[in-house]
């Protein structure tokens, strides 16, 4: 039997703790244990020796750490310590009476992925890749990923294993008491996750002693259908005259491993502070203990990198306000790239109750695969909702899919063979939930029966490519009821079957109903309700949408999904309290910072005045007012971006009004804008944007942690003639003045403003910089000065 | 953890002064979302202590420079290391607001940086209460970065913590640390009963428009 077979049938035993041993043996603090795979190749050798005296028949390697990021020299290259940590390993192994393993051993790579952190999803992968190609090639037998505390880096290092070699993976994470993941992920969330990219074993390991482990393994235990793996260290670290210490003994250790045995894990062994020792009575007494068998659960459940929906349960909502079709002021963001539009229908979604957000970007004048990707990118660093990868690219679709940290519902496949192909493999190899829509070749059935036909063909074709009904959502499709009475019927007579007879969740369009119809939001509510009473799983609806929520707030109550009518009630008296309207006088709205008011102001206005007189006569003396206050000193921040706020809700009135009229504003001049290399702060150079902004200039923003030499290019190329710099730190502003060096030099026309915490009149004279801006109001009044003469 | 309403209006810049309604409003509802969301975490790990020069120590055998630590840590003769952060989320919950309200997410950046303070300040006492019972006191946290210590010293205050495994945070190549609501900090340990937590007061940068005069 292989050892991938093996894996959750035979029992199995992972060594003990690495580290710890080598401090013993003089390893100083902050020194790399993995060197010593080179330098004290004996004491290495020894400890993997002892393990297997001990009976573990699976050795983890010394190369925890070993990737470039810590190791790029020729002496101690990635590929040497790693294939010298498999080669010294193997020599144990073989050693061994009974057959014994080879684990790669794989932690964390130390940097925090985008878009939370610094380091590219593709480097991280490239990390884990170059080691994986030594591990393998040196002849590993597994491939373990330990002690991982963030979902986007477990991704990084399954795919790189996946794609690089074809042994078998085993991850194990580290949780805290409340079961979570540093990055925040649940324990079903991994899971789920994990066993979408088809690893072979999950668990647990560091952090915790036996005990502490054992608290949350029934969890564990409930989602998981794959072998689970757990490795604790002998206790709970405890700091004892500045020497850390694990406290259980080799007996406790042992006691306690028996019962984690007998709970259901199928590997065990130890991590930090474990011993031979340790190991060696865990094994006496668990060797016997017969292995429980693998359970495969039924869940449906996609993810976010932090949240799971479960479907099949409660009815689910899925969000569809992320789709151009129909919609003019989206369709116009996505082509702008303007990501603010975007995330304010996600964040408005996720306000009124939705639990996945459909993402479709598709259009024909657009990069698809680059705007999906960014898209769902940018969703992830501001929404923990799981997403709906949302279109017909199928470029767009693998590459979302990759970059997607955890398990998403992918719309959509259909019945035609030619999608199946297409569809299929990506779902299997980055796991998801796949929306099935019943049409093929033939078009859509105008049958219940041949709906189901078909949703019977595609379940079954899915099978062949090892994707399980439970990762299929079954769309019998909702044909608008105004080309054909028996539409509604149809569907409802398909979906019924479909979730009862095939016991396969199903998923609606629910708003195509009522297509070309009028006041669509009645028929539309009465479809929601039905549909739901015949066993809709999740519908994809408007969730801003009064009519739909109350049909769905009362499905739920009249349904026992909803305890003591909490939630219902709870709906039902929300919002009545709301004071309409304060006032409608823009200035005063403005002034005021009250968002809905200067947007109805605006409104009211254009009616019957220009918009230039608006800005001229309202808005701009309106934001003078509250910017002398701000600069007095008897208006603060926060007033400051209330006012700009609300003078932006109505500036966007007056565009819409505009482009609907064929107009465009016009715009003061071009500014660039960016917080220097090096710098991750940025919410004073964005505050900056705002207020330049409102004040009518077009703002180049290039982000956060931008090289020199982008904005150097940005500005001749925008032929700007002024730029904006912020630093925070006094270690960035070194590239400050390395990028207005860099700009005197090849582009010497602009003028350049600067700002940032640790920066003063002076030391912006010094690093060359035209102008000071102590605060937001001051660079719009540069910014006035050289732009508007 | 416990963020308090006048903190927040110091890092939002009113030197003292009071807010209006509006903006008290504000600050008490994105109070609420930081308290139902983030997850504070927080390590520490006792060192040997040298001294080795007037500008040099030595902690766990790694030496750091810094004449303004040495005379920071006066008379200690123990040393922690501390680090703490509000976590991924707590980037998250600015990040989410600054393209859709600002206001907000000014706010929010302000009752974070008074949160993760709080937060550091309830670890820390907690740790003064158990080193009392030992006839030990702490003095005010010293980080990397502050008067004459390069903000470089983090790699090596990160080599010898292991911040990144237990508590999720980690270094930016500029090391910064992300998640950025986080705190690095020495921490000496005296016999002399003395006053802690004056960081303001001990600060020489007397302009700093966020100084605290108590």
């Amino acid at each position: 039997m292989s050892i991938k077979e093996k894996i959750g049938k035979e029992r199995l035993f992972f060594d003990g703790a690495m580290g710890t041993l080598l401090q013993k043996n003089g390893l100083k603090p902050g020194e790399l244990p993995e060197k010593w795979n080179v330098t004290q190749e004996d004491i290495i050798y020894n400890i993997h020796k002892s393990y297997i005296d001990a009976g573990c028949n699976i050795l983890k390697t010394n190369t925890f750490g070993a990737n470039s990021l810590k190791f790029s020299s020729d002496e101690f290259s990635v590929e040497k310590i790693v294939s010298k940590g498999v080669q010294i390993a193997k020599r144990a192994a073989e050693e061994s009476e009974s057959q014994a393993y080879v684990a790669l051993d794989m932690g964390p790579t130390g940097k925090l992925l985008k878009p939370y952190g610094e380091l590219p999803f593709e480097t991280a992968y490239d990390l884990y890749k170059e080691q994986i190609i030594a591990g393998s090639k040196a002849g590993a037998d597994i491939v373990l990923i330990e002690t991982m505390g963030d979902t986007y880096e477990i991704k990084a290092a399954v795919l790189a294993a996946k794609e690089n070699c074809s042994l078998p993976v085993i991850v194990t994470m580290i949780f805290d008491e409340k079961g979570k993941l540093l990055t925040g992920a649940d324990i079903k969330t991994a899971v789920f996750m994990l066993e979408g990219l088809g690893v072979d074993g999950i668990g647990f390991n560091c952090g915790f002693g036996p005990q502490q482990m054992l608290k949350i393994m029934p969890e564990l235990k409930k989602y998981s259908s794959t072998p689970i793996v757990i490795n604790p260290n002998a206790g709970l670290p405890d700091c004892v005259n500045g020497v850390t210490e694990f406290n259980v003994t080799p007996e406790i250790f042992a006691n306690n491993m028996l019962k984690i045995a007998k709970e259901g894990a199928h590997i065990i062994g130890g991590c930090c502070g474990t011993t031979p020792e340790h190991l060696k009575k865990a094994i006496e007494i668990c060797r016997d203990v017969p292995i429980s068998p693998v359970n495969v659960k039924s869940f449906t459940a996609v993810t976010s990198y932090s949240k799971t929906a479960v479907i099949g349960e409660k009815p689910l909502i899925i969000g569809e306000r992320i789709n151009p079709t129909g919609k003019k002021k989206l369709k116009a963001a996505i082509v702008a790239e303007d990501m603010g539009y975007i995330f304010s229908e996600a964040i408005s979604q996720a306000d009124a109750g939705a639990h996945i957000l459909d993402v479709n970007v598709g259009l024909p004048e657009i990069d698809e695969p680059q705007m999906m990707c960014k898209t769902v990118e940018g969703l992830q660093s501001i929404t923990n909702l799981p997403l709906q990868i949302d279109t017909s690219d199928t470029v767009a679709m693998e590459k979302a899919l990759r970059l997607y940290n955890g398990k998403a519902m992918i719309n959509s496949v259909n019945g035609k063979q030619e999608s199946m192909e297409a569809v299929f493999p990506l779902a299997k190899k980055y796991g998801g939930v796949v929306v099935c829509l019943t049409l093929d070749e033939n078009g859509i059935p105008a049958t219940a029966e041949g709906r189901i036909k078909i949703a019977e063909k595609i379940i079954d074709t899915a099978k062949k490519y090892g994707i399980d009904k439970k990762d299929l959502i079954i769309d019998t499709l909702s044909m608008t009821v105004s080309t054909g009475a028996d539409n509604a019927k149809i569907t409802l007579e398909a979906l019924t079957y479909v979730r009862n007879t095939l016991g396969v969740n199903t998923v609606l369009g629910v708003s195509n109903i009522s297509f070309g119809l009028p006041k669509r939001d009645s028929i539309n509510s009465a479809f929601y309700t039905l549909a739901m009473g015949k066993g809709l799983s999740a519908g994809i609806i408007n969730p801003k949408s009064e009519s739909m929520m109350n049909a769905y707030y009362s499905f739920c109550a009249l349904n026992g999904f909803d305890e003591n009518f909490e939630t219902y009630i709870g709906k039902s008296t929300q919002g009545e309290t709301v004071v309409k309207t304060e006032t409608t006088d823009l200035k005063t709205a403005v002034i005021k910072g009250l968002k809905d008011s200067a947007s109805d102001g605006a409104k009211e206005l254009l009616k019957n005045t220009e918009p230039l007189t608006i800005i001229n006569e309202y808005l701009i003396p309106a934001l003078d007012i509250v910017g002398q206050g701000f600069e007095k000193g008897t208006i603060f921040l926060p007033q400051l971006l209330m006012s700009a706020d609300a003078a932006k809700a109505a500036f966007d009135e007056i565009k819409a009004h505009l482009k609907a009229s064929g107009q465009t504003q016009k715009k003061k001049g071009k500014i660039v804008i960016a917080t220097v290399k090096g710098d991750i702060h940025d919410i004073g150079k964005n505050i900056v944007k705002v207020l330049l902004e409102n004040y009518g200039f077009e703002v180049i923003d290039l982000g956060k942690d931008v090289e020199p030499d982008l904005i150097v290019e940005t500005a001749k190329r925008e032929n700007v003639k002024l730029v904006g710099l912020s630093a925070l730190m006094t270690t960035t502003v070194a590239n400050m003045e390395i990028t207005i060096k860099q700009l005197r030099k090849d582009y010497p026309v602009c003028k350049i403003m600067v700002g940032g915490a640790v920066m003063t009149k002076d030391y912006a004279e010094r690093i060359g910089a035209d102008f000071y801006s102590k605060d937001a109001m001051g660079s719009v009044r540069y910014a006035e000065k050289i732009l508007c003469v | 953890m416990n963020i308090d309403t006048k903190e927040v209006l110091r890092y939002l810049g009113y030197c003292g002064r009071g807010a209006d309604d509006k903006t008290l409003q504000l600050i008490d509802s994105v109070k609420i979302e930081i308290l139902m969301s983030v997850q504070p975490k927080s390590i520490y790990r006792e060192f040997g202590l040298k001294y080795i020069s007037d500008n040099v120590i030595s902690v766990g055998g790694v030496q750091f420079k810094s004449s303004k630590l040495r005379s920071h840590l006066r008379n200690s003769d123990r040393i922690l290391l501390f680090a703490a952060t509000l976590g991924l989320e707590s980037d998250t919950l600015v990040r989410r607001y600054q393209n859709i309200d600002s206001a907000r997410a000014a706010v929010m950046q302000a009752a974070l940086a008074a949160a993760v303070e709080s937060f550091c300040d309830d670890v820390c006492g907690d740790i003064a209460r158990e080193e009392q019972l030992k006839g030990y006191y702490l003095r005010p946290r010293f980080s990397p970065g502050y008067g004459d210590m390069a903000l470089e010293s983090q790699r090596e205050f990160f080599s010898l913590l292991d911040c990144t495994k237990r508590i999720g945070l980690t270094l930016s190549d500029s090391c910064l640390m992300i998640p950025t609501k986080s705190v690095s900090a020495f921490i000496g340990l005296t016999k002399d009963e003395e006053c802690n937590f004056n960081s303001c007061v001990d600060c020489e940068n007397g302009n700093c428009e966020f100084r605290r005069e108590t």
